[in-house]
């Protein structure tokens, strides 16, 4: 460890930097490679599940099977089992959700992409203002905008005095706390992942660089926890997708509700 | 199953939003009138608000 010290160029650690890349296209500076990744997205899901879905038959192929499963899943997980009856409207607008948000979120650990969309809060904060005005504008839709707002806003069996502490709350909540923990949430997730892959293999790769034959050999364990969290990662990845889509249908589920 | 996730993550929210709202007010109190027991009274009663309402939403079914 000694050997580090005396050279030349220290270890500069992968930090906010890393995150802000430069744009593709010279001379328009919006064009990044996340925003190109937002369009690999969309064209890489709408080729599987046309493909999925073109020859559909009874007995179906592997493509039309794994196809099957994940709009399945959604349906029937984060649709029927959640939103209840009325799940059906609001399928295409979660499966969007989760696919999305996956392909984007895998992304991070796809070799030669490695940069997950989603650690750029801006992303989230956009699907987040989707769902945000989707769960309210059912829940105004369904139960007339007063009714919709007295349900949010006055907690029914509790003293009328206590409304003074509770209303701020509870429109704190509806109207804020939901929305920013909603996209936070994947943003944190997706940022502190590439960071940490981040972190062990360009460490790896600096000890493997330096002359100190020991600082070589230790490479080796940055490297394999860079493998490990790799992998450690995927679940986060997908994990992420499916927390996101689940609150937004549960906030749906939430507005469609009449016991308020 | 789906009641409790959906228990789970509104009860984080409230619990968020009762320290945030209270604990805000308290501590802007504190910054105009120049005490400092305020910020603990206002996340102490935002806890206590959160729960409240924790307590009447999910609580009794």
């Amino acid at each position: 460890m000694l050997n580090l010290r005396f050279e030349g160029e220290g270890f500069t650690p992968p930090g906010t930097k890393d995150f802000n890349l430069p744009s593709l296209i010279e001379g328009n500076p919006y064009f990044t490679k996340p925003i190109l990744q937002l369009f690999l997205a969309v064209i890489l899901i709408s080729v599987f599940f046309i493909l999925a879905s073109r020859k559909a038959a009874v007995v179906p192929s592997k493509l039309q099977f794994a196809g099957e499963s994940i709009y399945g899943f959604v349906r029937k997980g984060l649709g029927e089992d959640i939103i209840g009856h009325e799940f059906m409207r609001f399928v295409p607008f979660l499966f969007t959700l989760f696919t999305f948000i996956l392909v984007n979120n895998i992304f991070g650990i796809v070799p030669l992409i490695q940069f997950p969309s989603m650690s750029h809060v801006s992303f989230p904060y956009v699907l987040a203002i989707f769902a945000y005005g989707v769960f309210h504008w059912i829940g105004i839709k369904k139960q007339g905008f007063f009714h919709y707002m007295k349900g949010i806003m006055f907690l029914p069996g509790v003293p009328k005095w206590s409304y003074v502490l509770l209303t701020p709350l509870e429109i704190a909540t509806y109207f804020l706390i939901r929305p920013l923990t909603l996209s936070l949430r994947l943003f944190a997730n997706m940022f502190a992942g590439h960071l940490l892959l981040l972190v062990f293999i360009l460490g790896g790769e600096h000890m493997l660089m330096s002359d100190a034959i020991g600082l070589k050999i230790v490479s080796i364990f940055g490297f394999s926890l860079g493998i490990v969290m790799t992998f450690f990662e995927f679940m986060v990845q997908c994990l992420q997708a499916y927390i996101f889509t689940l609150l937004t249908a549960l906030y749906i589920a939430g507005a469609l509700a009449d016991e308020h | 199953m789906n009641k409790d996730e959906n228990a789970l993550w509104s009860i984080f929210g409230y619990l968020l939003s009762g320290l945030l709202v209270w604990g805000g007010v308290g501590w802007a109190l504190d910054h105009f009138l120049g005490t400092s027991f305020l910020l603990l009274v206002g996340l102490v009663v935002g806890a206590g608000a959160a729960i409240t309402i924790i307590w009447f939403r999910f609580g009794r079914e």
